[in-house]
């Protein structure tokens, strides 16, 4: 039974199909649904926002010498507020109950997976879900971080199909990303190479460009003679670092002679921190002396404009959009694509429109595992359970593996399924699928029978809804599994029983658990 | 011929399962297996300072180039835990007092330690540097060919079949590749699927016939976790009983306490467990790394004593190593905190090793004497001690050069009784 296309694409471009997409896909085609997607609103639409106002999370902890005992329901409240508004929470000498502190996180990470269910613009959640991982910062370790995280997620959502040399400016100009890669605290003299490192690592270049153990000066760089070198090594992250000192937050610190930042949390340059002098940066010449940010800046340019920056940006797309190990010759062509609209403000629009349309994107089922997060929305987008999230079900998908927002490591979730096939991830699987189908974090009641149009049996019930869930009808062993284990017979007639309602959540969990589900 | 994981994860580059050797079902039901040696390998990540863990106290460069608060001091309110050791006898090197529970390890004997210890290979990424480590290599051409862990061709270089863990969420580098190992970050709730005996009866019977790569994985897990959760005592209300440590052992609520507790309790399942893999987070300290380091190296110096003291009835059995993806630079920056640098310390524990020494050779601080003029350089490959626990509690010499290829031990340290 092949895989119909509508369930190969909206496995990639989308977290997964409901009824209405499959609909909606077949009539438009795929290039049409594609060209629509790739023009989402500035913003949620009205629909969107109305499932935002819905969410309530409890915010509930003990009280203190200072502060009182909380617990209560809130809707979200901080996912359009300016960052100087949500920066007192940093303030640890403050009487300030813990999880106020990372309520900012918590609210971005609810935000998400509502979005991810309900949003009708698919593919852009699908790339801001990229993004993110690729501009990773961890919220959950540092309160500075999580009040920054609306902010951040504001940032990644405009430029999500942007251009990717205005991107780089605006992760390395975010409270977030300062704070989490420590360019905030970096000063002439030593800086500190935390950020440098990273940007050009897992932001730009990659680190198949990274040839420090095969070179110890910059001038032996194969290209570099000639002003492009093929990579970069240690004495580029030197340089780097230096540029990018005094790229900081307004944090209250002090800067001497009794003045002090002001506490906004916003970016701010601070020009006595900066390194002034001369720097070399990919075989490239700094004057000294440079105006404000121009150093830092003129380090972005280099990157997004290097032919590794492209392959290795390309290579995460394609990885992420089709296959851990994608077709070589889809990336060589995204990269073609990304290179020559660099200077294009919807450059990235323009590559992922290209991969999108690709042959590769209609071909090859089960090249990815769904990540936990694809997992939970894709069944809730195939079953129309209407979700909407709970504390509960976030603590569950951070049991998962799959920490939204709260990743230690700056390199984001992984991307192929090795991670995501470890027998601890495999067996929070199950939890998610049946307790969304049986409402065990009160996300909503599932009401599977009311698919069915009159009297059903047993394996029609369960052919329904595997077709719902992927497109497909079962084959017999798997019926054959699932109903055996139930202790039900092929024919048996579901409608008479007490237990008709729960009996069929439990049924559709477990189609839900088949490998054509979990893979894509 | 049993399909596991490591098809699995092979069958996405097209490598047929006819071509791997050796592959075999992970077996604990009714084998009980005991007797075997189990090395469990520490990694920390992010690049943990060698030199605030292993202080080079009165060294006039070390004195020069760190402030005082961010190097362990041979006087005050807190000073280093002071060791004896004729690995640089002119130098006072100290343990981080927060260290100091590993300092009774050492003078028991137990606990030996190897300074400027690392990868031999200039690169400072933590994620190039632990790929490598994890792989067993010294170079980045290297890892393009060899995309298993050095973990995962131990045991098939072993000569029977036992299971690996790791305290993760997922499974190491290390274990790349090698299809059954488990993933259990912690036992405290137990492993059986929610939702009572049918889940079980029906996923089995759902994975059953099918050899695509999510079957495959899950069959694995079905069969291993059912096996270990029998094994958990389970109370009246079938929920698993606290666990009770031994010799008054005490984890606490750490990843160094919470990922030990977990492979004691394993072992002490007495089901043939080899190795298990262990993460301790967080060592990256570009910023404010004085109270951070302190805070960590406590945690970890703690835990793997409560370990020790757990497992004491397995000390002659029982071999732990600690690495990490390399140590810091000598000069502090200007967040208060050390940027990627090279040589680290290892350490080895065991109830066979000859401990109470520091092991390696000392390459100095002065510029000169640094790697690229700014790190403390790397003096024992890490592999060298590697390779030392695992021929002579393991796998035999014979199997070294395919767990570690293209790389010669060079003459033993001593670390390992014989």
């Amino acid at each position: 039974m092949p895989i119909p296309v509508e369930t190969l694409v909206l496995g990639r471009l989308a977290f997964g199909a409901s009824a209405e997409d499959r609909a909606q896909f077949l009539i438009l085609g795929a290039n049409r649904w594609i060209d629509e997607q790739l023009m989402p609103p500035d913003g949620d639409d009205p629909a969107m926002l109305a499932r935002l106002d819905a969410v309530r999370l409890r915010v509930k902890y003990n009280s203190s010498d200072t502060y009182p005992a909380m617990d209560e329901l809130r809707p979200l409240s901080s996912l359009t507020k300016d960052i100087a508004q949500l920066w007192p929470l940093t303030d640890g000498k403050a009487p300030i109950g813990g999880p106020e502190r990372q309520l900012p996180r918590l609210e971005v990470a609810a935000a998400t997976v509502q979005r991810s269910i309900h949003s009708h613009w698919q593919v852009r959640e699908v790339m801001v879900d990229f993004w993110h991982n690729h501009f990773n910062v961890n919220a959950a370790a540092d309160t500075a971080v999580a009040v920054a995280l609306p902010a951040y997620d504001r940032t990644i959502r405009t430029h999500a199909l942007g251009n990717f040399r205005d991107f780089l400016e605006a992760i390395a100009t975010s409270p977030a990303m300062l704070t989490y890669l420590n360019n905030r605290s970096s000063r002439a003299g030593n800086a500190n190479e935390n950020f440098g490192r990273e940007l050009f690592e897992l932001h730009s270049l990659g680190r198949d460009a990274y040839l420090n153990g095969l070179y110890n000066r910059w001038k032996d760089v194969p290209g570099a003679p000639k002003g492009q070198p093929a990579g970069y090594i240690d004495q580029d992250i030197y340089e780097a670092a230096r540029a990018f000192t005094g790229w900081t937050i307004e944090d209250g610190a002090g800067l001497g002679g009794g003045q002090t930042l002001p506490a906004t949390g916003r970016f701010t340059y601070v020009e006595t921190w900066h390194d002034n002098y001369q720097k070399r940066v990919l075989a490239t010449e700094f004057d000294p002396f440079q105006p404000p940010l121009t150093d830092g800046r003129k380090v972005l340019d280099l990157l997004a404009s290097h032919p590794a920056t492209a392959r290795f940006l390309c290579t995460k797309l394609c990885r992420r959009l089709v296959a851990d190990t994608p077709p070589e010759a889809l990336v060589a062509a995204a990269t073609k694509v990304w290179t020559e609209n660099r200077a294009k403000p919807d450059q990235i629009k323009r590559v992922v429109a290209f991969i999108a349309k690709s042959p590769a994107m209609r071909d090859g089922f089960g090249g990815k595992v769904k990540r936990p997060l694809e997992l939970v929305a894709s069944y809730a987008r195939a079953t129309g359970i209407n979700v909407t999230v709970t504390n509960g079900l976030l603590n569950e998908l951070d049991g998962s593996g799959q920490r939204l927002f709260g990743w230690a490591p700056p390199t984001g979730h992984p991307d192929v399924m090795t991670y995501w096939l470890s027998s601890h991830v495999l067996r929070r699987r199950w939890s998610l699928l049946a307790g969304l189908s049986e409402n065990w974090w009160a996300t909503g009641v599932f009401s599977p029978t009311r698919a069915f149009a009159g009297p059903v049996r047993a394996a029609e019930a369960v052919q329904l809804w595997h077709e719902a869930l992927t497109g497909t009808p079962p084959v017999p062993e798997t019926t054959a599994a699932i109903l055996d284990g139930m202790r039900l017979a092929q024919d048996a007639r579901l409608n008479d029983r007490p237990d008709f309602e729960p009996l069929t959540r439990r049924m559709v969990a477990y189609c839900a658990m088949t490998p054509s589900f979990n893979l894509r | 011929m049993a399909l596991t994981r490591r098809n699995l994860l092979k069958w996405g580059t097209a490598v047929t399962a006819a071509s791997l050797p050796g592959l075999r079902h992970i077996a604990f039901a009714g084998e009980e297996r005991s007797g075997n040696h189990c090395l469990v390998v520490v990694f920390l990540r992010g690049g943990c300072d060698g030199l605030s863990l292993l202080a080079p106290t009165d060294d006039p460069n070390y004195v020069a180039d760190r402030a005082p608060e961010l190097r362990v001091q041979t006087s005050g309110p807190k000073p280093g835990r002071a060791l004896r050791q004729n690995f640089a006898p002119q130098i006072d090197f100290r343990l981080h007092p927060e260290a100091a529970p590993l300092g009774e390890l050492y003078d028991a004997g137990h606990l030996a330690l190897v300074h400027a210890a690392g990868l031999q290979n200039g690169t400072r990424s933590h994620f190039v540097a632990q790929d490598l480590m994890e792989r067993g290599l010294a170079d980045s051409p290297g890892f393009k060919e060899t995309g298993d862990g050095w973990v995962t061709r131990f045991l098939l270089a072993t000569p029977s079949t036992l299971p690996a863990i790791a305290t993760t969420n997922a499974i190491p580098a290390a274990l790349a590749f090698h299809g059954d190992s488990l993933a259990i970050p912690d036992l405290r709730g137990g492993l059986a699927l929610p939702g009572g005996a049918q889940p079980k009866e029906v996923l089995a019977a759902l994975y059953a016939g099918t050899n695509d790569p999510f079957s495959l994985a899950a069959r694995t897990t079905l069969h291993d976790m059912e096996m270990i959760d029998a094994r958990l005592p389970h109370g009246a209300d079938g929920k698993i009983l606290a666990y009770q440590a031994e010799q008054n052992a005490v984890y606490e609520e750490t990843e160094t306490g919470r990922s030990l507790q977990t492979v004691a309790r394993l072992l002490k399942m007495d089901i043939g467990l080899s190795i298990a893999c262990v993460d301790v987070d967080g060592w990256d300290h570009h910023e404010n790394m004085g109270g951070r380091f302190a805070n960590l190296a406590g945690q970890f110096a703690r835990g793997l004593s409560a370990f020790w003291n757990d497992t004491a009835r397995y000390h002659d059995r029982l071999t732990v190593v600690v690495m990490t993806e390399f140590g810091r630079r000598l000069r502090t920056n200007k967040s208060n905190g050390t940027d990627h640098g090279h040589g680290g310390v290892m350490m080895v524990l065991g109830g066979q090793i000859n401990g109470g020494v520091i092991y390696g050779r000392w390459p100095g601080l002065a510029s000169a004497e640094l790697d690229n003029g700014v790190d403390l350089s790397v003096t024992t490959d890490y592999r060298s001690v590697l390779s030392e626990v695992l021929s002579a509690r393991f796998a035999g010499a014979s199997a070294l050069p395919r767990i570690f290829p293209n790389f010669s031990a060079g003459p033993r340290l001593g670390i390992v009784r014989t």
